[in-house]
């Protein structure tokens, strides 16, 4: 088989079309097989591996403005695969996949130290402080390509990762068969429970490294300065960190691109346009 | 009852009044108990930690205590290595307080962690880049040995000891201390580091990001600097602490001197240190990630900027100024104020750097978290000071820990207790026929 | 022996290190390990072969299509179906959490009768045979007694096999009183009959507008066909086209939306005639449809050109004069512009002076039936099923008048009055009711003032709820004969909501029946045989599934293998034809109507309630006949919900007024009643105003959703709109006191 670049999932996220509704999150509750409390009202302990924040101009009536903000887990790149995370974890319980660019986390292998939460300035680890109870008959909607968490360990989105393999394993018997050419996945057959609800298509997921694949014509990730976008309504959150995400959200308008990252006072405009 | 087994010449407290005293620790030890077997059984949903705070008061627990704890390090560096003789009257409550500081950050560890029975996995799957990972590995081996540095305190036991076999380990033991005072040292100054690393290396977290030297941020060094200088504060503040509560005077003044300039000097040098690190953190590494320094500390009273007063001046400036001058050393009463300042400084040094790491948020858009520990979090927490207060009694009790106890506190050989026991084999009506044996605290 | 020290020191050292040297510690301690990764606590989902089974969901009126993924016979995942006329791929969030209503512990597991008193939760189970025998009986004993309009039905939904079947059991029967409950679309319909002189649905062509102004509707949060809306508002963006919200308060349309205009709630209808005087005055209006198909135009020009100047408008609705002009142009500027009304997620039908005034704005700009405007979609005709037979006894009943006032005077438009339904009966106003049948929805709950509703429940001796779960209707109920879950059975949707072709989407089975549930289609046709002839006679299939094949014979193919069936050429009927009014024309004034804008009426005397409190409506909130499941009660924000505690909006300036601060207590008191809230500062809100999230507050279903919060409908009474008699209530006076 030839040899290809690897790949580098990632997502662009639309705030211009996003409206705040929360199937993303249900998707994936619903996909990775997410446990539920009676009073999920505490944030602080409520798990929901795609949270979506909402952001506001701080200004007055009526000239006040929200946005929202949807946010999975950046899979931070880091400088060469040294996420602010898995550079962390002390039993390799989360790694960076240099061939797909997503972050794994390992629940069989995660003791609960924490260690990773208190290194992800995203807020995008989950601890479970309690075991996994769904009401009695609820369990038979439970997914089975994703594992149920023990109580314990800390998850996180994953991009789906059992998608891409099924869609892998699914290339792989048709090219056996001889039904296609290569193993290589299509843009449509590798996609994210999350891009695939949602209802306004603000999400979009793909291949960062393939030009052919619309997160990178959109993004435009500038592979001389760490997959920074080009596009000027394109940013990703807390670039200055190095943190290097692969999650990039657009917006149209100059106060939420703003907030995206943390600027001095008086530190002028944006740098970029 | 237990005369048998309690040092040669020196006056204990009856054992009943000894148990007495020691009922309400032991209270608190089983409330520790209780609330540990609860986060064990039911889980850390036992605890008020939170996904903000994954962090807590535990772990800030765990460096405060090994930082105090360095005092062991630091003076059996001194002693064994750099020669200051003098420094054999205290190391042994030195090597005590270390093994009561070292075991209770492990237990401290096994409790916080969510699985606590994967614990190991961090051995068997380390992640070498990961500052933790380096922690448990320099942490369990120091824990070992002051593990075997603690043990010739134990086979000195006035009875242990008249085993021959215990006899002549124990007295082999000493002639190589120093070894395993060098490895201790050694590894006491990675694992004290990488401690400092864990916060420092979190280039997600602008509050606790340094720059630095290597793999190892700024912090690294200065952790073990700090614990260098306030772990021997720590052993002379509970030396000090030990002689309220006997109403004894169990070391020398001029040996306590020696540890406090010494502590001093290293203070004061780690604060200008720290001031320096401060500096150029709040000057540059945190601009660069778009943060002014009051961002960090303007939202609410809790964390307000009074802490890196207390930390920096109160807690470091202070306490170095007066230990560096032989009058605030010699002085008894700025002597005391100063371990304890130095005691606090680097408390809430490891207060900031576990606690803050997680209240400040780093999103634009994110919250201050606060957070308050549950009791079970109190109780395990006073668990091992429960347990180090017991240990330190008990050892007192029964063990030569005081080479300089008789020197400063001569019995009359007309003393009850002293000399119903002073009779070779009154209790023992067991096999051995070793001769009592005069000097147990040094060979 | 005598063991001595020595050799028990060796022992114990020697025992420490063989047991260490073995591996015994090191197996267990690996055992250990294993065993925390497999706690016989945590389930461990079955694997198994993969399939998907195409569906429709029915939580909303949207008709979305869904693919279900299957494993094995579980259900473990429903997803938006691809290349679906109404969602295309596209799912909402309640769309998703399906699976836990499916398999929730809220079903009603089989037949339940009452054993306790009404409401007291004490019930017992029953056979089908015996529940179907209990109602036959009941209500064969009502026409033995030659008064059969003393039973009355409530129904969620007007359209379809369903609802057809049980309007059917009541004509054949003899009761007029089938009650279905009411929403924005109710209201649309009446605008274009009164206007259009048709009797259509109101459909949207989304897909070719470039300008949607919206009077409050809540195009993105839950108003219409909620995927339709969301997908046709991204494309809005992509193409570069626009959309203004007006709105009091910056709901997420308003903060989608490119332009938020905010008004005081209530006078929308007068923004719309200063729009519309703006377009007239500039000569922006399309002359060819004025001139043509426009009556009583003069009259309407008349009346806003002298009582609809920006500033006589800016007076009414607080929106400055340059505004208003600045709007009008770019409306009227735009290649299709279109306007569309119903406050929030549409589910009240809301006030008839501002339909027809927002819809005269749509005609001004040509935008009926044309690309990119309004287009009357025809209802979908009766079933081809002939007319049942009706005995003596029935042609009576038939003959009284509906105890909710429907269809007469001064309400012969109105199919239904829900409002006044419970009010009536409650009232004691007419006859008394001997029974009422409850299907697919939670008046209970969802009608404004529930006490009302509970009150009329206490006026009538037996109530049959068909509900599949638990909620508040079904406890206070005397027998529940349990519905499938959508999942677990078939059902048509006609012409969902907004939607701008005739369509019918086709509900199917992807599960078999988790429990002892029964169609309620079927449950109808049983109770017809029970009841003996002449009803029975008038249901002679074999079963519902026959019953709705032979109800779409010509789309039947289509509904199977597609999952829908869409008039795919579908046009609406062009100008010369389409207005059936007297005068053959778009009547800009309707007849016999007050003209002009008519305050919108709101209860509560303003010097005791300085506020004005409004409900708003989330995605992430149900708040119909499906309480919210565990996945969407999880992500409500710490903002509006807090442990049981409901938070209700204010604007920081009037919570300084009033001496709130963030989090605070209150209580907040309407004429209708009062609720124990705290307060959520919000600047996003009108001074003045208390907004407050509808949905929740339920006291029935589960530990996940029961006592969360307070019912808004708790607190806002029904207020009859004078043209249509629905219920027109945007809100309501109130104040807020500490607690
Ligand atoms: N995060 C995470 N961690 C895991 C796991 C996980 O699923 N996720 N799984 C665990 C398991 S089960 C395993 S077995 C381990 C595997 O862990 P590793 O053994 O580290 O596995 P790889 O990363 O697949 O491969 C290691 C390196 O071998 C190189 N390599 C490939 N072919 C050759 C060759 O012919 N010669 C040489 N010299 N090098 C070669 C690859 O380029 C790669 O850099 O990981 C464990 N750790
Ligand atoms: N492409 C690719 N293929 C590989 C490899 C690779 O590097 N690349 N590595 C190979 C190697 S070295 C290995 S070891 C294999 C690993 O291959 P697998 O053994 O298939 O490993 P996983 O996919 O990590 O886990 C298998 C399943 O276990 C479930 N699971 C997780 N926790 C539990 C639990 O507690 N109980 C139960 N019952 N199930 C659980 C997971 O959800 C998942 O469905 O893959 C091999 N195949
Ligand atoms: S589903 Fe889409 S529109 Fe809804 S919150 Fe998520 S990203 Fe936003
Ligand atoms: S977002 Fe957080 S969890 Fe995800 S890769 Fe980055 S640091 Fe790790
Ligand atoms: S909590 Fe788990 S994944 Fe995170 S650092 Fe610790 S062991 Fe690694
Ligand atoms: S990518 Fe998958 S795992 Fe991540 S947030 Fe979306 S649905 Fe969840
Ligand atoms: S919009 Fe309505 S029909 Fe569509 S998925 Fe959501 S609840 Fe179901
Ligand atoms: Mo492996």
């Amino acid at each position: 088989m030839k040899q290809e670049r690897p790949k580098k999932f990632g997502m662009v996220i639309d705030l211009d079309k996003c409206t705040g509704c929360g199937a993303c999150l249900v998707a994936c509750m619903s996909e990775n097989n997410v446990p539920f409390k009676p009073d999920e009202s505490d944030k602080l302990t409520s798990i929901t591996w795609m949270r979506v924040y909402q952001l506001n101009n701080g200004k007055p009536y009526p000239e006040t403005d929200i946005c929202y903000l949807p946010r999975p887990c950046q899979h931070c790149e880091g400088d060469h695969g040294h996420s602010p995370c898995v550079s962390v974890c002390p039993a390799t319980a989360t790694d960076y996949g240099m061939e797909t660019g997503i972050v794994s986390q390992i629940y069989t292998r995660c003791f609960g130290c924490r260690y990773c939460m208190a290194a992800c300035p995203y807020h995008a680890r989950y601890f479970n402080w309690w075991d996994p109870v769904w009401p009695d008959g609820m369990e038979k909607y439970l997914n089975p390509s994703v594992s149920v968490r023990m109580r314990g360990v800390v998850e996180k989105c994953s991009f789906c990762y059992h998608r891409y393999q099924t869609a892998k394993d699914k290339a792989i018997y048709q090219f056996a068969e001889g039904e296609r050419d290569s193993t290589d996945l299509e843009e449509d057959e590798y996609q994210t429970a999350c891009t695939q609800a949602c209802p306004a298509g603000a999400i979009i997921f793909g291949d960062l490294n393939n030009p052919s694949h619309r997160v990178h014509q959109i993004a435009q990730p500038d592979e001389k300065h760490a997959g920074r976008p080009k596009n000027p309504k394109a940013f990703r959150l807390l670039e200055r960190l190095g943190t290097n995400p692969k999650v990039y959200y657009l917006s149209s308008r100059d106060w939420v691109r703003r907030a995206g990252d943390n600027y001095l006072e008086g530190e002028g405009k944006l740098k970029r346009h | 009852m237990d005369t048998a087994l309690i040092p040669e010449g020196v006056k204990r407290d009856p054992l009943w009044k000894f148990v007495l005293k020691l009922g309400p620790v032991v209270a608190v030890l089983i409330w520790g108990v209780v609330a540990m077997l609860l986060c064990w059984i039911k889980g850390l949903n036992q605890t008020n930690m939170n996904d903000y705070y994954g962090f807590a008061l535990w772990i800030w627990a765990d460096l405060a205590v090994i930082a105090l704890g360095g005092g062991a390090f630091f003076t059996g560096l001194l002693k064994y290595i750099i020669g200051k003789e003098e420094l054999k009257n205290i190391i042994n409550f030195a090597v005590l307080v270390g093994f009561i500081c070292y075991s209770s950050a492990l237990l401290i560890l096994a409790i916080d962690i969510g699985q606590p029975l994967r614990g190991w996995f961090i051995f068997w799957h380390a992640n070498v880049h990961s500052m933790l990972t380096e922690v448990a590995f320099c942490l369990s081996c120091y824990f070992g040995v002051l593990t075997i540095e603690y043990l010739p305190l134990i086979l000195e036991n006035r009875q242990l000891d008249r085993v021959p076999f215990i006899h002549n380990l124990s007295h082999n033991m000493h002639e190589i201390m120093a070894v395993f005072a060098a490895t201790g040292a050694f590894l006491s100054f990675f694992h004290q580091g990488s401690l400092g690393g864990v916060a420092g290396v979190l280039f997600g977290r602008p509050f606790a990001f340094r720059e630095g030297l290597f793999i190892w941020p700024w912090t690294f060094f200065l952790f073990t600097w700090s614990a260098a200088a306030c772990g021997p504060c720590f052993t002379i503040m509970l030396l000090k602490i030990t002689e309220k509560i006997t109403g004894k005077k169990l070391v020398k003044d001029d040996v306590v001197r020696l540890l406090a300039k010494i502590a001093g000097w290293m203070l004061f040098t780690y604060i200008i240190a720290k001031i320096i690190d401060t500096w150029y953190w709040a000057a540059v590494t945190a601009p660069s990630k778009g943060f002014g320094l009051m961002e960090f500390y303007s939202n609410n009273g809790f964390y307000g900027i009074w802490i890196l007063i207390l930390e920096v001046v109160v807690g470091g400036v202070i306490p170095a100024l007066i230990l560096i001058t032989a009058k605030g050393r010699s002085n008894p009463k700025t002597l005391t104020l100063a371990v304890v300042l130095a005691v606090i400084g680097v408390s809430v040094n490891r207060w900031a750097m576990v606690l803050q790491v997680m209240a400040v948020p780093v999103m634009s858009f994110d919250q201050w978290a606060l957070y308050y520990p549950s009791w079970q979090e109190v109780a395990t927490t006073l668990l091992p000071v429960a347990y180090g207060i017991i240990l330190i009694a008990l050892s007192h009790r029964y063990l030569p820990v005081w080479p300089q106890e008789r020197e400063l506190n001569p019995v009359e050989a007309t003393a009850g207790p002293v000399s119903a026991e002073a009779a070779p084999g009154a209790e023992s009506e067991e096999e051995t026929s070793a001769e009592p044996e005069p000097a147990p605290a040094q060979a | 022996m005598k063991v001595g020290r020595r050799s028990f020191l060796s022992f114990i050292i020697g025992g420490a290190a063989g047991t260490a040297l073995s591996p015994l510690p090191w197996k267990l301690t690996d055992d250990l390990s294993i065993w925390t990764q497999m706690w016989p606590w945590t389930p461990v989902p079955k694997d198994g072969a993969v399939s998907y089974a195409g569906s429709t969901c029915t939580l909303c009126p949207a008709g979305c299509g869904i693919n279900v993924r299957m494993v094995d016979r579980r259900a473990v995942k429903i997803e938006g179906m691809e290349g679906h006329p109404i969602n295309d791929g596209g799912i909402c969030i309640l769309g998703l959490s399906g699976l836990q209503l499916l398999y929730g512990p809220t079903r009603v597991k089989s037949p339940m009768k009452r054993a306790g008193n009404r409401g007291s939760g004490r019930w017992v189970s029953i056979s089908w045979e015996e529940a179907l025998e209990e109602v036959a009986g009941k209500l064969t004993e009502i026409r033995a007694q030659g008064r059969p309009e003393a039973l009355a039905v409530f129904s969620g939904k007007r359209r379809g096999t369903v609802p057809a079947l049980l309007s059917r059991f009541m004509t054949a029967f003899g009761s007029p009183n089938f009650v279905t409950a009411a929403s924005t679309q109710d209201s649309y319909e009446l605008a274009l009959h009164r206007m259009q002189g048709v009797q259509a649905a109101a459909g949207l062509d989304l897909a070719n507008t470039d300008f949607l102004l919206s009077f409050g509707s809540g195009i993105l949060d839950g108003w219409g066909s909620p995927v339709r809306m969301f997908k046709a508002h991204s494309a809005l963006k992509d193409g570069g086209g626009k959309l203004v919200q007006i709105e009091p308060r910056l709901s997420n349309t308003a903060a989608k939306a490119d332009q938020w205009i905010s008004i005081q709630p209530g006078t929308e209808a007068a923004l719309a005639f200063g729009l519309a005087h703006v377009i007239i005055l500039e000569k922006r209006y399309r002359t060819q449809f004025v001139s043509e198909y426009g009556g009583e135009f003069e009259e309407f020009r008349q009346m806003v050109m002298a009582d609809y100047t920006p500033d006589k408008v800016a007076k009414i609705t607080g929106i400055d004069p340059k505004t208003i002009v600045t709007l009008a142009r770019e409306f009227s500027r735009s290649s299709a512009p279109l306007a569309v009304c119903g406050k929030g997620g549409g589910d009240t039908p809301g006030s008839m002076n501002e339909f027809f005034a927002v819809h005269a704005l749509n005609a001004l700009v040509g935008g009926i039936n044309r690309p990119g405007g309004i287009w009357a979609v025809p209802e979908p005709g009766d079933f081809g099923w002939p007319d049942p037979e009706m005995d003596e006894t029935a042609a009576r009943g038939m003959q009284q008048d509906r105890l909710d006032g429907a269809g007469a005077p001064p309400y012969v438009a109105t199919a239904a009055l829900p409002n006044r339904f419970f009010e009536a009966v409650a009232g004691g106003k007419g006859y008394p009711l001997d029974a009422l049948f409850v299907v697919e929805s939670n008046p209970c709950f969802t009608e404004p003032d529930p006490e009302t509703v509970k009150a009329a429940f206490s006026k009538i001796p037996f109530v049959v709820s068909f509900s599949s779960f638990m909620d508040e209707t079904a406890q206070n109920a005397d027998l529940i004969l349990p519905n499938h879950v959508y999942l677990e059975r078939y059902e048509d949707v006609p012409n969902p909501a907004g939607f701008n072709r005739p369509f019918v989407g086709l509900v199917q089975p992807v599960v078999d029946p988790q429990f002892n549930t029964r169609n309620v289609g079927d449950a109808v046709i049983a109770l017809a045989q029970g009841v003996g002839d002449p009803v029975a006679s008038a249901f002679g299939w074999d079963g519902y599934e026959a019953c709705l094949e032979e109800a779409y014979p010509d789309q039947w193919d289509s509904l199977t293998s597609e999952g829908y069936w869409m008039a795919e050429d579908f046009d609406p009927a062009p100008w010369p034809e389409a207005f059936e009014t007297a005068s053959g024309k778009f009547e800009f004034v309707p007849e016999g109507l007050q003209r002009g804008y008519v305050p919108a009426e709101i209860a509560g005397e303003k010097g005791g309630f300085p506020l004005v409190l409004t409900p708003y409506d989330t995605m992430r909130i149900s708040s119909g006949y499906v309480g919210n499941p565990p996945f969407m009660t999880k992500t409500v924000p710490a903002e509006v919900l807090k442990g049981k505690e409901l938070l209700v909006e204010l604007n920081p300036q009037t919570a300084d007024q009033l001496g709130f601060s963030e989090g605070g207590r209150a209580v907040l008191t309407t004429p209708t009643g009062a609720a124990n809230v705290r307060v959520h500062l919000y600047d996003g809100i009108m001074p003045g105003l208390v907004a407050m999230a509808r949905g929740l507050g339920h006291t029935a279903y589960d530990k996940y959703l029961a006592d969360k919060g307070t019912n808004v409908n708790r607190l806002i009474g029904p207020t009859a709109d004078p043209v249509s008699g629905l219920n027109a209530a945007w809100g309501i006076r109130a104040k807020l006191t500490r607690a």
